[in-house]
């Protein structure tokens, strides 16, 4: 188990290195000057100059790459070309709203998509089954935009229940934060929800017929226990393994999700950062999604190895 | 616009800004919307009122200038306090004005050139001794070269006030969040404290007009600034809500490379296409705009076509109405195609921004164009991307716009100058300069007003930057607010605002 989780872990290093010189070169060759982005229509020559030199523009690549990781690696992200405010105060205040939207939203997609996939294979060929199948495809097919707009018309204006944008830390007001993020996390893990809905459903299909459940059912178990114990703990497998890939899709979804919704969380600091070309930010933020990108694999790979033993043998051989 | 109703004490505003303010340092800032923060928490020399005439905030009476136009005196309001409770007095003014002119990225250097000396001659008293007439000044200080910053905060932080803002204003800094929300609370130093009714003000970027639309609608905001005339039109049927517009100062138009071969701040040179080498190309161009219908399409009719640098709201207007603009004439801008015996259809390529709006400007100018004989392909570009490349020269034509300023001098001198700082189209005439620079030493309004007015006559012949609307500053508030005001220069002023009793 440690050797595994050594060689994952030393993989997981040399693509993240990897990242950062593909961020880097990346957000370079991006057309458009960071001090002109940042200028505006108010564009001097001598401001122009004065930004490009304090921000080390002016340098070799090579130069500026060796910088940004050795500060990096001192835990230094740099100051925001646009805002002069230290990155790192930024990636500070931006993660937890992310990382709490993303937590609602996995959370929303593992009851609602799992409960919805046990039940539709449960109730194969009945009214039940159409109506997860069903939901489960509008899941799927509705821009998360719209979804965010129709949400805040219905939830927020119409029926004031929700609010429409903003944040409040859930340690300053656990109310306030939880109706502020209720609708961010309903428009990002319904599409996830839908996945997990379809895959559990697949999945559970599989294992129902399968040998092992025909005989617990011959050993007499009752219905909850064969579907509960047997058939679902063997689905899993497949259903965190999409749930992995998926994750990837919340931190992307959350960038749309955190504008509609006007949270200030990483997707938000990415999107301004991209317009203003503010370099510090960008590559922070892109470094630190490809790292928690990178965390997340290697975590469902640990939680693989712990659901079936056999993965992780064969990764260690 | 002003809103007087009278109001009770107490609560917080928030206020939607378009996109997210860049520095909170009076002499580096670059962005029109970090000056909405700036009009909360730091007061200038100047202001202009409802009418766009200049008056004085923190100076106590509008400057005198000497015969020669060389010396300029004011004295500075007595009793003001900054936010961090360091005394306003004339030194705390020379500080500010020499750290706006000398500090290496000010975005303010060039408005504060001409200033060679600047001292307090008494407790109260400033002296600016110039290198030549500068009449732009007074409109200059009534922006943010005239804020002034607390010399105490300015010791203690350095380049690093950006994060610690102290200056003389209604509201203090508190925080600010990147992205997020800049906090201001009601400042108790502030000399008329007594007439702020808000305990803060909370700004928050919300670049997209919907949500920004929809925020005021579910009363999460009571703000929103620089709304689109598509979002105003909805916001009109709602009960809750109310509007308040300004006309702008500035323009927007499209700018044609007539001889931007080197970039900017280059002497203009030769350019081998239709457009740049003959001006009846170009005359052409713009006999086939039809203003009024692209108000009208674009923009519900809620802007203003404009053929002239300088706004009719402007203090010193030439006299070209919006009515006056050169109407629409496909037949002449054939027969001039025909005169400068080029080849129809004329290719043009049209660089816009991404936004919808812009879009839709380019894809009516396009209709338009194509009767006269113009082929106009677009090519939406993205802003960074856009200014690297127009500044470069690289276009033909753009969608070229400005904010503008109070003084005229502040909408002609960058743009059309012989290789001027933001000269992107190449324009270079002697008659021009020479004009701009009259306009700069005069002091006389109304000989100032004959001056614009040709060099918007010589300008529209040109046809280098072809004027085509102002925008008016439209901002939704929700109407249990009152006493916001919002001005010309497109600011929402919150000192007196509050909610209604």
């Amino acid at each position: 188990m440690t050797k595994y989780l050594l060689t994952r872990l030393r993989q997981s290093l040399i693509t993240l290195f990897l990242v950062s010189v593909v961020v880097f070169a990346g957000i370079r060759a991006l057309p458009g000057d960071p001090a002109l982005a940042l200028a505006g229509e108010e564009r001097s020559p001598e401001a122009l100059a004065a930004v490009r030199e304090s921000y080390g523009l002016d340098d070799n690549v090579v130069v500026q790459y060796g910088r940004f990781i050795g500060h990096a690696l001192t835990g230094d992200l740099g100051t925001s070309s646009r805002t002069g405010l230290p990155v790192a105060d930024a990636i500070g205040q931006a993660l937890p709203v992310t990382l709490e939207l993303a937590a609602l939203s996995l959370l929303l997609a593992i009851v609602v998509g799992i409960g919805a996939g046990v039940v539709a294979a449960v109730r194969r060929g009945r009214p039940e089954e159409w109506i997860a199948n069903a939901i489960a495809l509008i899941g799927l097919s509705i821009p998360t935009f719209w979804l965010g707009i129709v949400l805040v018309l219905g939830f927020a204006i119409a029926v004031p229940v929700f609010a429409a944008s903003g944040y409040v830390p859930f340690g300053t007001d656990p109310v306030d934060n939880l109706r502020r993020m209720v609708l961010p996390a309903i428009v990002l893990g319904s599409g996830l929800a839908a996945v997990v809905m379809r895959q559990t459903r697949a999945a559970m299909l599989d294992s129902l017929s399968a040998d092992y459940v025909r005989t617990a059912r011959a050993k007499g178990l009752s219905q909850s226990s064969v579907v509960g114990g047997h058939a679902l703990r063997n689905s899993l497998v497949t259903v965190v393994t999409v749930l992995g890939l998926q994750l990837g899709h919340l931190i992307s979804g959350a960038v749309v999700t955190e504008q509609i919704f006007v949270l200030p969380g990483f997707g938000k600091l990415t999107i301004d950062a991209v317009f203003t070309r503010d370099y510090a930010t960008l590559q922070a933020v892109v470094l630190c999604t490809s790292a928690a990108y990178i965390l997340i694999n290697l975590l469902v790979d640990v939680v693989y190895s712990v659901i079936d033993p056999r993965i992780r043998l064969g990764g260690a051989r | 616009m002003t809103d007087d109703r009278s109001v009770r004490d107490g609560g917080t505003l928030t206020v939607a800004l378009n996109s997210d303010p860049d520095k909170l340092d009076p002499t580096l800032a670059q962005t029109l919307v970090g000056r909405t923060v700036f009009a909360g928490m730091c007061e200038k020399l100047y202001d202009i009122d409802e009418d766009g005439t200049v008056v004085p905030q923190l100076a106590a009476s509008l400057p005198d200038t000497s015969a020669d136009g060389r010396t300029v005196t004011f004295r500075v309001r007595p009793g003001a306090k900054f936010s961090d409770g360091t005394a306003l007095d004339a030194e705390a003014v020379v500080t500010s004005l020499l750290r706006h002119r000398d500090l290496p990225g000010s975005a303010r250097g060039t408005e504060l050139a001409p200033v060679r000396k600047a001292e307090a001659t008494g407790p109260l008293t400033v002296r600016l001794t110039l290198d030549h007439a500068y009449v732009p000044l007074t409109g200059v200080l009534a922006d943010r070269a005239g804020m002034v910053m607390s010399p105490t905060a300015l010791k203690k932080y350095g380049k690093n006030f950006t994060n610690h803002p102290s200056c003389v204003g209604p509201f203090r800094f508190v925080e600010r969040v990147g992205g997020d929300r800049i906090v201001l609370k009601k400042d108790p130093n502030y000399y008329d404290a007594d007439r702020v009714h808000l305990d803060g003000v909370v700004y928050k970027p919300i670049p997209d007009g919907n949500v920004r639309l929809a925020n005021l609608r579910s009363g999460d905001l009571q703000v929103g600034d620089q709304m689109a005339p598509v979002d105003v039109r909805s916001a009109l049927t709602e009960p809750k809500l109310q509007l308040f517009n300004s006309p702008s100062l500035g323009y927007q138009g499209i700018g044609l490379n007539v001889g931007n071969v080197k970039g900017l701040g280059e002497q203009p040179g030769k350019i081998d296409t239709p457009i740049a080498r003959d001006v009846r190309v170009r005359e052409a161009f713009e006999l086939a705009i039809d203003r009024e219908l692209l108000n009208k399409v674009v923009f519900q009719g809620m802007y203003e076509p404009a053929c002239g640098p300088i706004s009719p709201q402007s203090a010193i207007a030439p006299g070209i109405r919006p009515q006056d603009c050169p109407r629409r004439d496909v037949d002449r801008a054939k027969e001039l195609l025909e005169e400068a015996g080029v080849r129809t259809p004329v290719k043009i390529e049209l660089k816009t921004s991404t936004t919808p709006e812009q879009g839709r400007v380019g894809q009516v100018l396009q209709a338009m164009v194509k009767e006269a004989g113009f082929e106009l392909s677009l090519r939406p570009t993205e802003y960074a991307t856009m200014l690297a490349e127009t500044d470069a020269g690289d276009y033909d034509v753009f969608t070229s716009g400005w904010s503008g300023r109070l003084d005229p001098d502040g909408n002609v001198s960058n743009f059309l100058k012989t290789a001027g700082a933001m000269n992107a189209y190449g324009l270079g005439d002697p008659e021009i300069d020479k004009l701009i620079a009259e306009g700069r030493s005069v002091a006389d309004p109304a000989r100032r007003t004959e001056i614009y007015d040709r060099l918007t006559r010589r300008v529209q012949d040109a046809h280098a930057l072809i004027y085509l609307y102002r925008q008016k500053n439209y901002v939704v508030a929700g109407k249990d607010v009152a006493g916001l005001h919002v001005y010309g220069d497109g600011l929402i002023r919150v000192k007196n605002a509050g909610y209604t009793r």
